[in-house]
């Protein structure tokens, strides 16, 4: 194991020593795996050279869940327990879900919870365990294929994702073992994979049409940062409809018999096939055996496929001048990036370059350019190259309220809001007395409570018993670099805490993540303790590692030796524990080391505001210069 | 220069002097350097405190950047620093004329569904209120200059009133983008 190769105390470990991090694609429909090899991003290929894993998970047999064309290949003969397209029901609650469901014949459970959970043959399963099963395929692959540990991974998820979408992914790869180095939006992704090499300044649009959402988000780029204007979409539209319309006109024009789920099933897939072919065909035959007892097919030409498929582009359309519009452009796009499979489709080419009035960038495969820009994201995050030559400041998609009388939304954050950021709210008590106070988190654009979603019900207990109006609450809801949120809040007259009972609408809470990851290592016969172990040592090591490269940076000039020790002391000490067995002790020692440091911490980081600030006079210079 | 002593003020977190008037260039350049020093990007393989020290300091330097960026929030910004509230802004008596223009152009607006060309009727009805934005920032830039606090108020209120007349002519184009494509 890597983590166990630790240098004698007080002597460096090698001075470049790479880690291991891949940028995973989690898509709709089919899954990638991508990492820097020999300096490059590059996808990771299973046994077979295959590049793809179909994003479908079989629970047919309770011991052993099926992943990828193997579970595709039972679809048809288990529809109920081959889960596909399980991207669109995460984050989501049993309600908004059930037309979905009901088109893919899943069975839902009942959960009184709210979330979707899906009956298979061996028990209920939710769309975050499914997608954990498909993380855990790409996580076993890229291990095989690099040979070490993997020590962080970018999971990308669609820009216009809402919070509780967000978290479920976040702990879907938590319960595969991985370390989420950042969840990444798929567009900027993409755009961090074309423009690398672009020192340049540019306006990109990046239009994103998957497999069963649609993005379009509106970069500025500007010396190695990429600055996220705006971004807009739809969670709910994507090449699976266009499959679906065919099929629907398929069945219209046989006389719409009623089909068993399999069959329904079979006449998507065929649906699916006839489209890909007709990219480059001009007329196509639609298989129809296991539909029809009679078999056969019909013939669709391109024509009829686009009239299908027009309403569906359009409503990408739509969505494109809304983020154009919110991005407050004063200048035009420079380049059109297509991402997806669906942008194969010769209409939905010819649509976009029609509305930007732009050919759209070739170059790289649209379904591998969201991995391999996610791999990017992650050989930086992880920390290969310290002298950080990228940055992506992304934007909030969607704008979070808080309930107010009479069932209307008040906005805190609006949409398009660069994240992370930070807003405080005062409440204030309305009865004499008043000790506790409930608040309403939603996410969305319209007016009223119930047509935005609920993201948590918070319960603020503790505050001090005053007369009504008195009391001063600041409740801070902040929104981190993943787009995920945290409240605080304190009452300030008195400064006394108040405690928040969160109450998320939909998701796990922690106490499930706990129990669900328990019933996988269990399940997979993993040691636990062997884990936790491995799990502290990795802790351990990582503030190690961060606190040598900052004290050789800075350690001399904002420490005195007597600070300097009070750091070095216990680092000797937790660098020789990492060698023992003794997991409860790692994890007392780093958090006493980590809160050693934090002084330091603080000291790097107003450093930094000094350089930066010092460093800015010749760069206004050079652009004043271009200009 | 730690976190709360920036929290004073904005336009020393980007060394820029406390005006209305501002290079955007040199706000941009600048708020890009911070965040390559401080995003919690540059931070995603350090200790779980310095994690969330950067979320902190990156969240602020968004926040400067959003309220300098654009001159309303710049010019209450200013009148805040100036020891004037945001109530005391809004508390402000607005002219009659004002008013009275005011109710002209929201007429206007809920009048354009009925015309011919209701796109160009628009673009007609943002240029005049664009002309009146500009006069009202070069207003609050004089008297914020000379000190005449009450009038660079007024004017933000002034500025208010326009700013929620073109969220309302936003929407309706919304409405005419979603009924022609």
């Amino acid at each position: 194991m890597a983590l166990l190769n630790i240098a004698e105390p007080g002597q460096s470990p090698l001075p470049h020593q790479t880690k291991r991090a891949i940028g995973i694609d989690l898509g709709t429909t089919n899954s990638l795996v991508a990492a820097m090899q020999a300096g490059r991003a590059a996808i990771l290929l299973d046994e077979q050279g295959v590049a793809m894993l179909p994003s479908v998970v079989n629970y047919t047999d309770a011991q052993m869940p099926l992943v990828g064309s193997g579970a595709l290949a039972l679809a048809v003969r288990h529809p109920a327990d081959t889960l596909m397209s399980v991207k669109r029901f995460m984050g989501r609650g049993n309600r908004d879900a059930a037309g979905d469901a009901q088109r893919s014949h899943y069975e839902l459970a009942e959960d009184e919870e709210g979330l979707v959970r899906f009956n298979t043959s061996s028990g209920e399963r939710s769309p975050i365990e499914a997608s954990a099963d498909i993380l855990r395929v790409l996580h076993q692959r890229a291990l095989a294929t690099l040979g070490s540990d993997i020590d962080g991974a970018v999971i990308t998820v669609p820009a216009y994702f809402d919070e509780p979408q967000r978290q479920a992914t976040k702990d879907a790869a938590t319960l595969a073992g991985l370390r989420v180095l950042r969840l990444m939006n798929e567009p900027t992704a993409a755009a961090v994979a074309y423009g690398l090499d672009a020192a340049e300044h540019g306006v990109i649009a990046v239009y994103d049409l998957g497999g069963g959402t649609f993005d379009i988000s509106i970069l500025r780029l500007h010396k190695g940062v990429f600055e996220v204007l705006a971004t807009g979409g739809d969670t709910a539209l994507g090449g699976d409809d266009f499959d679906a319309a065919l099929a629907d006109w398929a069945l219209r024009d046989i006389g719409s018999p009623s089909l068993a789920p399999g069959q329904y099933r079979q006449l998507q897939a065929a649906a699916r096939a006839a489209k890909e072919l007709l990219s480059n065909e001009a007329a196509v035959d639609l298989d129809l055996s296991g539909v029809l007892p009679s078999g056969g097919t019909i013939r669709v030409t391109r024509e009829v496929f686009e009239n299908l498929v027009q309403p569906l582009i359009k409503r990408t359309l739509v969505a494109c001048r809304r983020c154009m519009r919110d991005a407050e452009l004063d200048a035009s796009i420079d380049n059109i990036i297509m991402v997806g499979g669906s942008t194969r489709v010769p209409l939905v080419r010819e649509a976009v370059a029609d509305f930007f009035q732009r050919p759209p960038l070739q170059g790289i495969d649209p379904d591998q350019v969201v991995a391999l820009g996610a791999a990017i994201q992650a050989d930086i995050l992880v920390g290969n190259r310290p002298e950080g030559d990228l940055l992506l400041l992304d934007v909030i998609p969607l704008s979070l309220g808080i309930e107010t009388m009479g069932g209307l939304v008040e906005k805190i954050v609006p949409r398009n809001t660069t994240i992370p950021v930070s807003r405080a709210q005062e409440f204030t008590t309305y009865k004499d007395g008043q000790t506790a106070l409930a608040v309403h988190i939603v996410q969305g654009e319209r007016e009223m409570v119930n047509d935005c979603r609920s993201l948590a019900h918070f319960e603020l207990r503790g505050i001090p018993s005053m007369v009504a109006g008195a009391a001063r609450i600041k409740v801070i809801f902040q929104v981190d670099a993943d787009g995920l949120l945290n409240v605080s809040a304190c009452e300030e007259t008195t400064g006394s805490q108040a405690n928040i009972t969160v109450k998320p609408s939909f998701g796990l809470t922690d106490d499930q993540i706990t129990t669900m990851l328990q019933a996988s290592f269990s399940h997979a016969g993993g040691d636990k303790i062997a884990r936790q172990l491995a799990e502290q040592r990795l802790a351990g090591w990582q503030l190690l590692e961060g606190l040598k490269s900052a004290l050789t940076a800075d350690g001399e000039t904002l420490l005195s030796a007597e600070d300097r020790a009070a750091i070095t002391a216990p680092m000797t000490e937790l660098q020789a524990l990492l060698e023992g067995q003794d997991a409860d002790a790692i994890r007392t020692l780093t958090e006493h080391l980590g809160r050693q440091s934090e002084t330091f911490a603080n000291l790097r980081m107003d450093k930094s505001i000094r350089e930066a600030l010092a460093g800015v006079s010749l760069d206004t210079l050079d652009d004043e210069v271009l200009q | 220069m730690s976190l709360p002593e920036l929290q004073n003020n904005y336009f020393q977190l980007f060394d820029l002097t406390e005006k209305f008037a501002l290079d955007q260039t040199q706000l941009g350049v600048r708020y890009r350097q911070l965040q390559k020093e401080l995003h919690p990007d540059r931070y995603a393989s350090g200790s779980a405190y310095e994690q969330r020290l950067a979320v902190q300091y990156s969240a602020l330097i968004n926040e400067a950047y959003a309220t300098l960026r654009k001159a309303l929030p710049r010019a209450l910004y200013l009148l805040e620093l100036a020891g004037i509230s945001r109530e005391d802004v809004s508390g402000q008596k607005v002219d009659g004329g004002f008013l009275m223009a005011q109710m002209d152009l929201r007429e206007k607006l809920m009048l354009l569904d009925e015309l011919v060309d209701p796109q160009a009727a628009l673009e007609d009805l943002l240029a005049d209120i664009d002309v009146d934005v500009n006069q009202l920032h070069e207003e609050f830039s004089r008297a914020y200059s000379v000190g005449e606090l009450p009038a660079a108020a007024s004017a933000c209120v002034k500025l208010q009133y326009l700013e929620k007349l073109l969220l309302e002519a936003e929407q309706v184009e919304s409405r005419l983008i979603d009924n022609q494509t």
